[in-house]
């Protein structure tokens, strides 16, 4: 908080908050585009499913309805949002969600994403599951104590917690799953 | 009455058994422990449960979710209090004046009456389930196609309108997003394969289990992991067990929070968030100590977590006699009864009157076992909050794999459970709400049947769905809560009653 709000912390919205606001506002934009775009391809498909004529149903009963009625309310929702993103005043609004996506935050959220990938695509069924998981655990904690974290761990600190859990978790889901469970893992 | 009352006492019965106890134990534990470590929500433990629980018999795997269920939703105050970061998102509004108390030296105190207030609330809540919902039940037998319809449109619309109060429009897009998935795959009528593109796992539709393990858990841990914010936990070591004269103290506020925290539990897809949040504002604007809302005011601690507790029980009312989940984790309740052969909804009263009576009871051994747990594990769960995430996160995620792949044993179900994943962490930066797009995936089903049908049976004539009287109702409260989302309609209609009466009154 700034000197000058810092008695009527209503009075205008923080420059910060004003920012996140006009990024919002073009990331909503292109939300809409991609919900009108999805909208009218749930639409075409209704359309063109068919109508099962040669059953004899009734007209108004086709399989298609109820995702064309949805289609069409998706698509008129869509317009609503484009237009009102629009018209919001959105200064330095493109720059902004630029930076948003290419932060720490999003970088952070983005290794997530790549580990749980490369987990669940490439190791799952390359490896054994007890394998793949006690690697992914242990990847997962190094990446984030060693690499990512504020303050840093040493590789000392960190290491024992990461080898031990991994081999912990890994053992612990196996025995569950496939001897209490009787799950076959994949 | 006397019926009911026998039932109750036969669902008590049926659960004082060491094993059922032994259950009610661990449950509420895990669901306190879970409720409590932040980036673990109650929805994501209810979901990753039910894996483990779906070899159990029927009323021991329910046991344990409700019991994980209604911990969890407390478990989240402790870090609130402690951590001023809402342990679930239920806690949020507890974290306003939980924090400042224990800043002050009073987290003990805090951390008594949130346990208390969180007992009263779901007894409130369970004094209502009892008696509400079998007259709910009765009503919901006159219901036909028809109203089934509306009911389904009702949830998903007012689900959207109330979990993005300052966006309604983005709530409603969630909903519709989640009924056109649940449009794929086979539909029921004509038994004809919708959006499936030719894979033959698309041809069932999209599960309801790995889509909320994706939703609620994938995507919470994405978003927990981009932080890197670190706080510090406050503890003071005062008296942790209330005495009766505060828990009494505010009995008034107590009361209202409960009944309004039933109330949003009853409304389909609203949860225990809304509930404190709503329970907060009433509480705030009735109190002759309003200036010390947020500074630390004990009544202000009292009714977020009144109101927080006293959903669960409400939400359950819906989900029992209408099938229509009362909040998110509700919504995994119903696809966990569905595995275990029990179908909530008008019928089961008259199929299986004893189910309802069960969770009743177990509501109650729960709320106990909150206050036994609540009031003497200070110090345990003290532990539980200085969990590196970074540690907890990765065997979350390998849980979410297990937890999703489990139950049918197809990896396709992973992959569903990692779009969701993906999908809903960009949906939710985006300030989208989950809450309708769960129930839309559930309700997408009884929509789309019960429209067309209705359609069928009268030869493609609508009238009966505006004319049948129940129907009618619920038709004009969604235009009316549509038109009132726009606004410039809700701006015109409060001009209109501010310019015909005075303001405090339209208000009171």
């Amino acid at each position: 908080m700034t000197e000058e709000t810092g008695g009527q912390e209503r009075a205008a919205p923080a420059p910060a908050e004003e920012r996140a606001a006009s990024a919002m506002a073009r990331a909503d934009l292109i939300a809409a585009l991609v919900f009108i775009v999805l909208g009218a391809a749930v639409l075409y498909g209704s359309w063109t499913m068919p109508r099962l004529e040669a059953r004899r149903i009734h007209p108004l009963t086709v399989p298609g309805l109820v995702p064309g009625l949805l289609s069409a309310a998706l698509i008129i929702c869509g317009v609503v949002l484009a237009v009102r993103a629009a018209r919001t005043p959105a200064q330095d609004g493109w720059r902004t969600l630029g930076a948003a996506l290419v932060s720490q935050q999003a970088m952070r959220a983005g290794i997530v994403a790549v580990l749980a990938l490369v987990y669940t695509l490439g190791l799952v069924g390359l490896l054994p599951f007890w394998g793949a998981t006690a690697l992914f655990v242990f990847a997962f904690i190094l990446v984030f104590e060693i690499w990512l974290a504020e303050p840093r761990r040493t590789l000392m600190q960190s290491l024992p917690w990461a080898a031990g859990l991994a081999v912990f978790t890994a053992a612990a889901v196996t025995l569950v799953f496939e001897r209490a469970f009787l799950v076959r893992l994949p | 009455m006397f019926e009911g009352l026998g039932l109750l006492a036969g669902g008590i019965a049926h659960f004082l058994t060491p094993l059922s106890l032994f259950n009610i134990a661990w449950a509420t534990l895990l669901g306190i422990v879970i409720g409590a470590l932040p980036g673990l929500t109650a929805t994501m433990g209810v979901a990753l449960l039910v894996t483990l629980t779906y070899k159990m018999p029927p009323d021991q795997a329910i046991l344990c979710l409700m019991c994980l269920y209604s911990g969890a939703i407390y478990g989240g105050s402790r870090t609130a209090i402690l951590l001023a970061i809402p342990g679930t998102p239920a806690s949020a509004a507890t974290t306003l004046d939980g924090h400042p108390l224990a800043l002050s030296g009073r987290a003990g105190l805090a951390m008594g009456l949130a346990t208390t207030s969180s007992a009263i609330g779901t007894i409130v809540g369970i004094v209502f389930l009892a008696f509400v919902a079998p007259l709910l039940a009765e009503a919901a037998l006159q219901f036909g196609t028809y109203e089934f319809f509306w009911l389904a449109l009702f949830g998903v619309v007012i689900s959207g309108q109330l979990t993005a109060m300052d966006d309604p429009l983005k709530g409603y897009i969630a909903g519709i997003l989640g009924l056109l998935v649940a449009m794929v795959g086979m539909e029921t009528l004509h038994a004809h394969q919708r959006f499936t593109f030719g894979i033959p796992a698309l041809g069932g539709g999209v599960d309801l289990i790995p889509a909320m393990v994706g939703a609620f858990g994938f995507a919470e841990i994405l978003g927990v992991m981009k932080r890197t914010v670190h706080a510090r936990i406050v503890d003071s070591g005062d008296r942790v067990v209330p005495r009766l004269g505060e828990v009494l103290k505010y009995w008034k506020t107590t009361l209202r929070s409960g009944i309004i925290g039933t109330f949003i539990g009853i409304v389909p897809g609203v949860g225990e968030d809304v509930g404190a949040w709503a329970s907060y504002a009433a509480a705030k604007r009735s109190s002759k100590e309003a200036d010390q809302f947020g500074k630390g005011s004990q009544e202000g601690l009292i009714a977020a977590e009144t109101g927080n507790s006293a959903v669960v029980p409400g939400a359950m009312i819906p989900t029992l006699t209408l099938a229509l989940p009362g909040s998110a984790a509700a919504a995994v309740l119903i696809a966990a009864m569905f595995i275990h052969g029990i179908r909530p909804g008008p019928l089961l009263m008259v199929e299986a009157p004893q189910v309802l009576y069960q969770i009743v009871a177990i509501l109650l051994f729960s709320t106990l076992a909150i206050l036994v747990f609540g009031l003497s594990l200070t110090k345990p769960l003290l532990k539980v909050l200085a969990v590196p995430r970074e540690r907890l996160m990765a065997v979350v995620y390998v849980l979410c794999v297990v937890g999703s792949f489990a139950i049918t044993q197809r990896m396709f179900d992973v992959y569903v459970m990692l779009c969701f994943g993906i999908v809903g962490f960009i949906l939710r930066e985006m300030k989208y709400p989950m809450a309708p797009l769960v129930l839309g995936i559930i309700l997408g089903d009884l929509l789309d049947l019960n429209l067309r049908r209705g359609l069928l049976l009268t030869n493609g004539d609508p009238t009966p769905f505006f004319t049948r009287p129940i129907s009618a109702v619920i038709c004009l409260i969604i235009v009316f809560t549509i038109l009132m989302s726009i606004p410039a309609v809700s701006k015109r209609v409060r001009s209109l009653f501010t310019r015909n009466g005075k303001p405090g009154t339209a208000a009171g």
